[in-house]
């Protein structure tokens, strides 16, 4: 009979690989996606950077020389009355720096706009002008030797993180490590709403078709309803595989596109990045675990809309009944980001051992560092539930065969599964 | 005697009625047996706890000498009553999959389809989609992948619904063949006339009980109410004036007679076929046997009588 699941997974896999719908789809897919990285990239590339002017009416004469220019905001002086400057028209805003701007700021500054700033523009402004206002104020103290002073009183921490139980250092980037996680997140999330619909559809469409009570006489439930899991999951994976190879050809010959542009690769931060990337040891475990509950979510999830299959006899009672599968999802995504921000704290260690919201809590945490013991239970936790699931899957759907089954009860279950 | 199925005491409960009320059947190896009884008799819940798709609440189904397992499907070959296919996949794939899901090796289900698609005369099909044949067509394709991997015990289930004289004909040829190779068929059905025609043995399920088992010979005579044919020639009324009870059925105008006469019993042929003899020229004589459609009617109305007796007692 073990077979049987081998043969279950071949047609399920190879049925749905030859389907023109996977085909197209594989294609269309990464030809969206390399779309969406090369527009933007293309729109930057083409169009001017956006620079503002911004003139400034100065009445203390002392703050507009030490406001510093950057590539996007020049500062100029007006060289007029407010009234005069609003009426112009040639300028992005105007800084108006009151006679007391440098005893009453708060009073005294304003900046004039044509409807709202953005926010990087309103920060740039804001932290010039505090910056001039501070060191007229430090001036007045008439203390020698200043700049020196203020130089060696100068601090730039860039914050170094530990683990407290390891001795060499293992610095973790938090930001790949999160970005690495929501990205995980998201893709399981995609992952089982489609391919685990896909599981569901499967059944129920033997259902339909009426083949089922001549698979059934051949073959277990139980190693059906794998055979289903597996086959569409290999699917998945085809998929994926086929998408990272067009994008790693794509990128190879993006990349270099990119990277010949001004200003994208001076980022501190990418460096960083870089330098995590390259710490393979820690990089291989992590996406290890990470696709080990990256399966092992798909598993559980599948065997639920496997579940809902075997219990419904069409699509239209089934889709009342999908929410059953996708709310804890969504439950699990939410959990995730509230254990993304306090990775250790008691809430996330239950959310991590509860199979339903587990894959995706532990997708967040990972990265900051888990236990290997908790991992170990959450994982075993997982996959436990998943076989349960299963096994509990196939019995509905002996039951559910017949439409006019009646409701297993506890003790009918047990004679069930010891009925070889 | 040698039976390869024996169920016993079988009873199965749903929700609402009782399937199966300790039924017994006895399938000999290498006949056709014939499972009959009206529309929701049980007689698919029985087929389903043979095919070990269901378990019975209770009693014991042994197979080939032993309690049936899981294991024991693979040789088993069942067409079930609510049959369809994968309506997207190709038809010899589609075969292949159940031939290798019954155990076989895909070079070895690949030649024997090829030679069974041969002999029904479909290899043209062996590409088209599902969705692309008849009714008709994909039952056809059905009974080859319910009996390639040569199993022991054939169970049918309405094997003929949907299918044409001369492709019921086929089957037919085709499922005796199999019994004559060694096979031993279930036959489920409603069709009567198919019954006589295929059948060795029956049991006659009606309202989750077995009213009636047999071979289908015995049966019929048993069923028989010594009733008798006489062709003749001679006056019309002779056979009518012996003393037994016949009646004129029919003449015609070149003097032909035929009367029906039941007689008291087996022993009473003799004395009515001399006194005949001596009155009339009998051209033939034979004994009616009640075909099993008169059979089945009888039986299950005495049965409901019986019950319904019972229920009101």
């Amino acid at each position: 009979m073990n077979s049987g699941l081998g043969i279950v997974i071949a047609r399920e896999y190879l049925e749905r690989v030859k389907r023109k719908s996977f085909i197209i789809s594989t294609i269309l897919v990464p030809i969206l996606m390399v779309a969406l990285m090369v527009a933007p990239a293309l729109i930057m590339a083409f169009s001017e950077p956006e620079s503002k002017t911004i003139a400034v009416i100065d009445d203390t004469g002392r703050i507009l020389p030490r406001l510093e220019n950057s590539s996007e905001i020049s500062f100029v002086d007006a060289n007029m009355p407010l009234e005069a400057a609003r009426e112009d028209g040639q300028f992005d805003a105007i800084l108006v720096l009151g006679n007391a701007s440098v005893e009453r700021p708060g009073e005294s500054v304003k900046l004039f706009s044509h409807g709202p700033l953005t926010m990087s523009t309103d920060s740039y402004v804001t932290s010039q002008v505090e910056d001039a206002i501070e060191s007229i104020r430090l001036e007045a103290y008439n203390i020698s030797d200043l700049d020196k002073i203020l130089e060696e009183v100068h601090v730039d921490l860039s914050l170094t993180v530990l683990d407290i139980d390891k001795e060499e250092d293992s610095a973790t980037s938090s930001a790949l490590s999160y970005m690495l996680g929501l990205i995980m997140d998201m893709m399981l999330y995609m992952f089982i709403l489609i391919y685990g619909q896909m599981v569901m559809t499967s059944i129920i469409e033997e259902k339909s078709n009426r083949v089922l009570e001549l698979v059934v006489s051949s073959v277990k439930p139980s190693s059906l309803m794998l055979g289903k899991i597996i086959g569409v999951g290999l699917v998945a994976m085809t998929q994926i595989v086929i998408w990272l190879g067009i994008i790693a050809i794509a990128s190879a010959w993006l990349v270099p596109f990119l990277a010949a542009m001004p200003a994208a690769s001076s980022e501190p931060a990418l460096m960083g990045v870089l330098a995590q990337l390259s710490d393979t040891g820690y990089m291989v475990s992590l996406v290890i675990y990470m696709l080990l509950f990256f399966i092992g979510g798909y598993f559980f999830y599948s065997a639920i809309f496997a579940a809902i299959g075997s219990a419904v006899d069409n699509i239209q009672d089934a889709s009342q009944l999908t929410s059953v599968a996708t709310v804890p999802v969504i439950l699990g995504i939410v959990a995730s980001m509230a254990a993304i921000n306090n990775p250790s704290s008691s809430m996330a260690f239950w959310l991590s051992i509860v199979p339903f919201t587990s894959p995706m809590t532990m997708m967040a945490r990972l990265p900051f560092g888990v236990p290997t013991w908790e991992i170990l239970t959450s994982l075993a936790v997982l996959y436990a539930s998943f076989l349960l699931l299963i096994w509990l899957c196939a019995k509905i759907y002996r039951v559910g065969i017949f439409m006019y089954g009646k409701k297993p009860t506890l003790a009918e279950l047990i004679r069930w599964a010891k009925y070889k | 005697m040698d039976n390869i199925l024996v169920a016993e005491h079988i009873t199965k409960d749903f929700s609402k009625h009782r399937a199966l009320d300790d039924v017994s059947i006895a399938v000999p190896r290498g006949k056709v047996y014939g499972l009959l009884g009206p529309n929701g008799a049980g007689k698919t819940t029985l087929i389903r706890i043979i095919n070990h798709i269901t378990a019975p609440d209770s009693g014991s189904v042994i197979f080939d000498g032993h309690p049936l397992t899981a294991e024991d499907v693979m040789s088993i070959g069942y067409l079930p009553e609510e049959r369809g296919l994968y309506k997207k996949m190709k038809v010899g794939d589609q075969a292949l999959f159940f031939a290798r899901l019954k155990g076989l090796k895909r070079a070895e289900a690949e030649k024997a389809l090829r030679e069974w698609f041969e002999r029904l005369d479909i290899m043209s099909w062996w590409d088209k989609k599902v969705e692309e044949l008849s009714k008709g067509m994909a039952q056809k394709v059905q009974f080859i992948v319910t009996v390639l991997h040569q199993p022991k015990l054939l169970i049918f289930d309405e094997p003929f619904s949907g299918f044409d004289p001369i492709n019921a004909g086929i089957l037919k040829r085709e499922i005796l063949r199999l019994r004559d190779q060694g096979a031993t068929v279930i036959f489920s059905t409603h069709n009567m006339a198919s019954v006589e025609e295929l059948c060795d043995e029956i049991t006659l399920i009606n309202r989750s009980h077995n009213i009636l088992s047999g071979n289908v010979r015995a049966i019929r005579e048993q069923f028989s109410d010594n009733r008798y044919e006489l062709s003749y020639i001679g006056a019309p009324d002779a056979v009518q004036n012996l003393g037994f009870d016949a009646q004129l059925a029919g003449i015609n105008a070149d003097g032909y007679a035929t009367a029906t006469v039941t007689l008291p019993g087996p022993d009473a042929v003799r004395p009515f076929l001399a006194a005949a003899n001596a009155a009339v020229d009998i051209t033939a004589f034979r004994r009616i046997l009640p075909s099993m459609d008169d059979i089945f009617v009888s039986a299950v109305q005495a049965s409901n009588q019986y019950s319904l007796q019972n229920q009101e007692q």
